[in-house]
């Protein structure tokens, strides 16, 4: 076909839109009816989505290391903590992990099985240092599920403690720090990427050198993973269920317009044309009416989506931003407007195409 | 009637061109129905011819197996210079394109003006640009509408959207242009009309195959006249005139 019969068609075609404009309206009125139906499901399920997202970022995972606090207190090493109070000559060089328990370390020298005053030699731990520390940070954070991985040192840890007491409360665990050293461990707090993971992940991270301890919340974990698979389910087949009501409606308001104009396809057969040249015309009406519908629908969303936000954000808290999902949505409307603009029209213009003996009589 | 007496019998117009051929041909609907029954005929170039009958005569059969609309059960047809017979679906679009349609009920697109009704034929052959305009404008004043281009159907009289379809028929400069009842729905004088405008145009060659009703048409313009009646040839006076 040359390329002025082409440009001709897709004239043909916007003039079509405008000729055949109380049509087209309907047409696009169904479309954009349809459209913001599943967008606003779309964004619903956005917005649900993000709160379990931000519900799954509180479910923190607590990886707590075999560090020197936990050669001191742990219930295996307990009985020998006691003898070192007692003895309280054994010294060894504490590692630069342990730097809370400077006062006690200052005194420290070595004694010939390596023990230090409280009785405990390196190879009674395995996280030595603020190094060794940072690298089981780097390797929990290293595993493909792992989405943060913070390191709290025990200090820290044991501040992060004491400020979630009452007032004056923390004053009666001085004697932690001064007498016998930080009971807390470092540890590397773990966010996830997918909950549906977890059990796996809390493996991987056990299997690591240097981790003593996982203190997690499963069982939530679990239920927001339920939660989200049902979320994500229901959203899939409510959104699809959607596109086929509009793919039925858009089709039946086409099969009414085809209706219409069978009597330009029999002209247009009976003086010659090719079946190609009937549906071209046609074709880039749909495509039109579809690409229309699309930005109305965008518009349409935009306007109830920021009216509607700005009353449930001050009670819901965060929400998805429009702009976070208004490229997703557009390329949403646009593929539904395409794909029922152009299915709408060829499809239902080949029952027109194939029947013969209409030439004539323009049935 | 065999093969070898069919072309005997039409070895003695070998010299005229032949642009409608109907060897032995039959025509019955899925329903029962027989609208043609062994039809022979032959029209040459630049003939005009008549085509009467009552209803049910099987005119409108010959009509759509001449343009291909409905396919013959039997016997060979012929139509400048394709074999409708072995024709594929395909190639329907490139035999209508030498031949001109005139609908009685018009057949305008209403919601193009009378230009752009014309040009249409045209750009279905794939035409553009300046030839167009020339054409459409040529056509046009060939049958008196030159003034009228920008008018839209439903605005013109009866005869005057039948004399857009038959500028539409004649555009593309066709060897035949096939008329269905072309009066049947505007006024007697408008009838005369328009039969001299296909007289003119079948004067410069053009071959003309008009179905009618009208028996003063017939009548008044000395031309070939078929007589179709229950699906066979009751009469074709080749010489012109009617009785």
């Amino acid at each position: 076909m040359k390329f002025s019969s082409v440009r001709y068609l897709v004239k043909e075609g916007f003039k079509g839109v405008w000729a055949n404009r109380l049509m087209s309206l309907a047409s696009i009125g169904v479309l954009v009816a349809c459209m913001v139906v599943i967008g606003l499901a779309i964004l619903i399920s956005e917005n649900v989505t993000k709160a379990i997202g931000n519900l799954e970022k509180e479910n923190v995972v607590m990886v707590y290391m075999k560090d020197y606090s936990w050669a001191l207190y742990s219930d295996t090493l307990e009985s020998d903590v006691e003898n070192a109070e007692d003895t309280s000559s054994d010294e060894a060089t504490s590692g630069a992990e342990s730097t809370e328990n400077s006062d006690n370390s200052e005194d420290n020298a070595s004694t010939e099985d390596g023990a230090d005053k409280n009785g405990i030699k390196d190879t009674d731990y395995e996280i030595h240092n603020d190094e060794e520390a940072e690298e089981l940070r780097a390797k929990i954070e290293a595993l493909p599920n792992v989405d943060k991985a913070e390191y709290i040192s025990s200090q820290s840890g044991l501040e992060n403690v004491k400020e979630n007491m009452l007032e004056g409360q923390a004053d009666y665990f001085t004697f932690l720090d001064d007498e016998y050293g930080n009971p807390l461990s470092a540890a590397v707090k773990v966010t996830m990427k997918d909950m549906a993971l977890f059990d796996e992940t809390i493996k991987q991270i056990e299997e690591l050198n240097g981790v003593d301890t996982i203190r997690s919340h499963g069982e939530l974990a679990e239920k927001i993973d339920a939660i989200k698979q049902g979320i994500y389910v229901a959203g899939f087949w409510i959104i699809a269920i959607l596109v086929i009501i509009a793919l039925v409606i858009v089709s039946n308001t086409i099969r009414v317009t085809m209706y219409n104009r069978k009597l330009e396809i029999s002209i247009m057969k009976a003086v010659g044309a090719t079946d190609t040249f009937v549906r071209i015309p046609f074709l880039v009406e749909g495509l039109i009416i579809g690409i229309i519908s699309a930005l109305i629908s965008e518009g349409l969303i935009y306007f109830c989506y920021r009216v509607a936000t700005e009353k449930i954000s001050a009670i819901l808290g965060t929400v998805v931003k429009f702009g976070e999902v208004s490229w997703y949505l557009l390329l949403v409307f646009i593929g539904i407007g395409l794909f029922a603009g152009a299915f709408g029209s060829v499809i239902m213009i080949r029952k027109y195409l194939k029947r013969e003996g209409s030439e004539f009589t323009a049935i | 009637m065999a093969e070898e007496q069919l072309l005997e019998s039409f070895a003695g117009n070998t010299a005229l061109e032949p642009v409608i051929e109907f060897r032995g041909v039959s025509k019955t609907y899925p329903s029962g129905t027989h609208a043609l029954e062994d039809v022979n005929i032959r029209i040459n170039k630049g003939e005009f011819v008549f085509v009467v009958g009552s209803s049910g005569a099987g005119k409108s059969t010959f009509m759509k197996l001449i343009m291909r609309e409905e396919k013959a059960n039997t016997g060979i047809i012929n139509v400048n210079g394709f074999n409708l017979t072995k024709m594929s679906r395909k190639k329907v679009p490139l035999l209508r394109r030498t031949m001109g349609i005139v609908f009685q009920d018009f057949r305008l697109i209403p919601t193009m003006n009378v230009f752009d009704n014309v040009a249409f034929a045209m750009h279905v052959v794939g035409e553009s640009g300046r030839g167009v305009r020339r054409e459409v404008s040529k056509a046009l004043s060939k049958v008196g509408l030159g003034d009228k281009a920008r008018s839209m159907p439903m605005q013109l009289s009866g005869g005057e959207q039948q004399r857009v379809g038959l500028a539409r028929a004649l555009v593309n400069s066709p060897d035949l242009i096939i008329a269905d009842e072309p009066t049947g729905n505007v006024d007697p004088n408008m009838s005369y009309e328009i039969v001299n405008l296909l007289t003119e145009i079948n004067k410069r060659g053009t071959t003309i195959l008009m179905v009618t009703h009208d028996h003063n048409l017939v009548r008044d313009f000395k031309h070939r006249v078929i007589m179709l009646d229950k699906g066979r040839i009751i009469a074709d006076n080749a010489a012109g005139g009617a009785e």
